[in-house]
């Protein structure tokens, strides 16, 4: 059974793109047929960060308006055969498909791969509709910043809304040494507002943007701690259990009980 | 006065009911002094106006619509088990529906329950009490005509006793909301965050008081 998966966030910026560059790369080590499809259309990228820019034909909007096949318009990888690019158009626009549209696209693509990952386009509009219409599940990406994290928690009612059941939350970029010093929100505060099972914590790590900036991604590179990360996350997702890494140091019980935020109990001031 | 008029929510939005037998002035009247003192509760909410069984005609309809718009209340359209009244409504530009008259049975009763996490964007608009289970995020809004109740952590926007009762409460476990409103008073939450025990919010002297719930009970 293939399975349909939508990356998402709600707030720009927070690293959706590469999430999904480096889950789908993680997948195909694995040895699964992977999927990746850009479905932010009209600021692609995707591609981009996979380094397949210059190998575009065809492309998303060209298979749903039939002017190629499917086949044509899929890129492959460059170092796993089992792993292909559905790119996004880059001269039109969200409009240019329709929710149905991408069921049919994703449905297309079930016969051919074991895992179909789509990156979505940041807002709650119809870019991001489209984006989840023929998701099985969804996984939402967030930093520990609080519009980050107010940002996925209405795109978690959103995806409620939509019938996509519960979706899992991957914690992207976060710095252990701000969290330990209580500057940064940490797992368990991000955990305490969003309440959905957490996929997999990836710490801040300055090889994501060498590896972007080289069209490689950072699970390939040995010495990349996210990479790492992102590996253990893909092994999540099929179905292992893979024990967290251990990047805060465990807060005292009465840190913890307290908050980062140096909250204390008020008095009767009120 | 208060049986002239009722509100109710539901799924789709809000129903306001008219009395159908009183006298039409009366009727309006009592919706004067009603919406004079809660109007923001209709605020963005789809609203149906219930008139039962009553024959309005086109200036008895727009003198309602009038009242209405002047509080900055938009009705989406108009019920009624007459064909007159539906008449009226299109001659004045009001989508008519006609009315299936409704069981009792299907009156939700004057509170409701929400066992989830009330999220940024999702909101709770309820005629009566409302109690959730869990959090309410930040963004996140609750609008109710009686009392609140939160078992959990309150961040969002809560209004009690929206349609103009000062004397409901809110209550949560963890009461450290972005704003309260209580009838037509509105308070912000004092920075440094909440306390991790159950507070109470009510109205003491025109103005929105918390408490913790240990002193408060007594």
């Amino acid at each position: 059974m293939s399975r349909v998966i939508t990356i998402t966030s709600g707030k720009g910026g927070v690293g959706k793109t590469t999430t999904t560059a480096n889950l789908g790369t993680a997948l195909a080590i694995q040895g699964a047929k992977v999927a990746v499809v850009d479905a932010d259309i009209g600021l692609r990228n995707l591609d981009v960060v996979m380094g397949l820019e210059n190998r575009i034909v065809y492309d998303l909007v060209d298979v749903v308006e039939g002017r190629c096949r499917l086949r044509q318009a899929l890129i492959k990888d460059k170092h796993f055969p089992d792993l292909c690019l559905l790119p996004a158009a880059q001269t039109r626009d969200k409009d240019a498909v329709s929710n149905d549209d991408m069921i049919a696209l994703a449905n297309q693509l079930r016969a051919e791969f074991d895992y179909i990952l789509f990156d979505s386009p940041a807002g709650i509009e119809a870019g991001f509709r489209n984006a989840i219409a023929g998701a099985d599940e969804v996984v939402i990406v967030t930093t520990p910043e609080v519009s980050a994290v107010r940002d996925a928690d209405r795109i978690i009612g959103l995806c409620e809304a939509f019938d996509k059941g519960h979706p899992r939350l991957i914690l992207n970029r976060l710095k252990p040494r701000m969290v330990n010093r209580g500057e940064m929100m940490g797992v368990e505060d991000v955990l305490q507002i969003l309440a959905i099972d957490l996929i997999g914590v990836v710490p801040d790590d300055e090889t994501i943007v060498t590896a972007t900036n080289r069209g490689e991604v950072a699970v390939l590179d040995r010495g990349s701690l996210a990479g790492r990360a992102f590996i253990d996350i893909a092994r999540r997702i099929a179905g292992e259990q893979v024990p967290f890494m251990a990047l805060e140091e465990q807060p005292g019980v009465i840190d913890r009980f307290f908050g980062m935020f140096g909250r204390r109990p008020r008095g009767s001031e009120r | 006065m208060a049986k002239l008029i009722a509100i109710k929510g539901s799924k789709d939005g809000l129903r306001l009911q008219l009395d159908e037998q009183a006298a039409w002035d009366e009727v309006l009247d009592a919706l004067r002094a009603q919406i004079g003192q809660g109007a923001n509760f209709f605020n963005g909410a789809q609203l149906v106006v219930d008139i039962g069984e009553r024959s309005l005609a086109e200036e008895q309809l727009a003198g309602l619509l009038e009242l209405m718009r002047q509080h900055g209340i938009r009705p989406e359209s108009l019920a009624s088990t007459a064909r007159e009244s539906r008449s009226s409504a299109r001659a004045v530009g009001l989508a008519a529906r006609p009315l299936a008259r409704a069981p009792e049975s299907e009156d939700r009763g004057e509170a409701v329950f929400a066992w989830r996490t009330v999220r940024s964007g999702q909101i709770i608009r309820h005629h009566g009490h409302v109690t959730v289970l869990g959090d309410v995020n930040a963004g996140g809004e609750i609008i109710a005509g009686g009392n609140v109740l939160v078992w959990g952590r309150l961040r969002g926007t809560v209004h009690a006793g929206a349609l103009g009762d000062r004397k409901a409460v809110i209550c949560a476990l963890e009461l450290a909301p972005t704003q309260l409103r209580i009838a037509d008073l509105i308070a912000r939450a004092p920075e440094g965050g909440a306390g991790r025990f159950p507070e109470v919010a009510f109205v003491e002297n025109d103005q929105i008081g918390v408490e913790p719930w240990e002193t408060y009970r007594r």
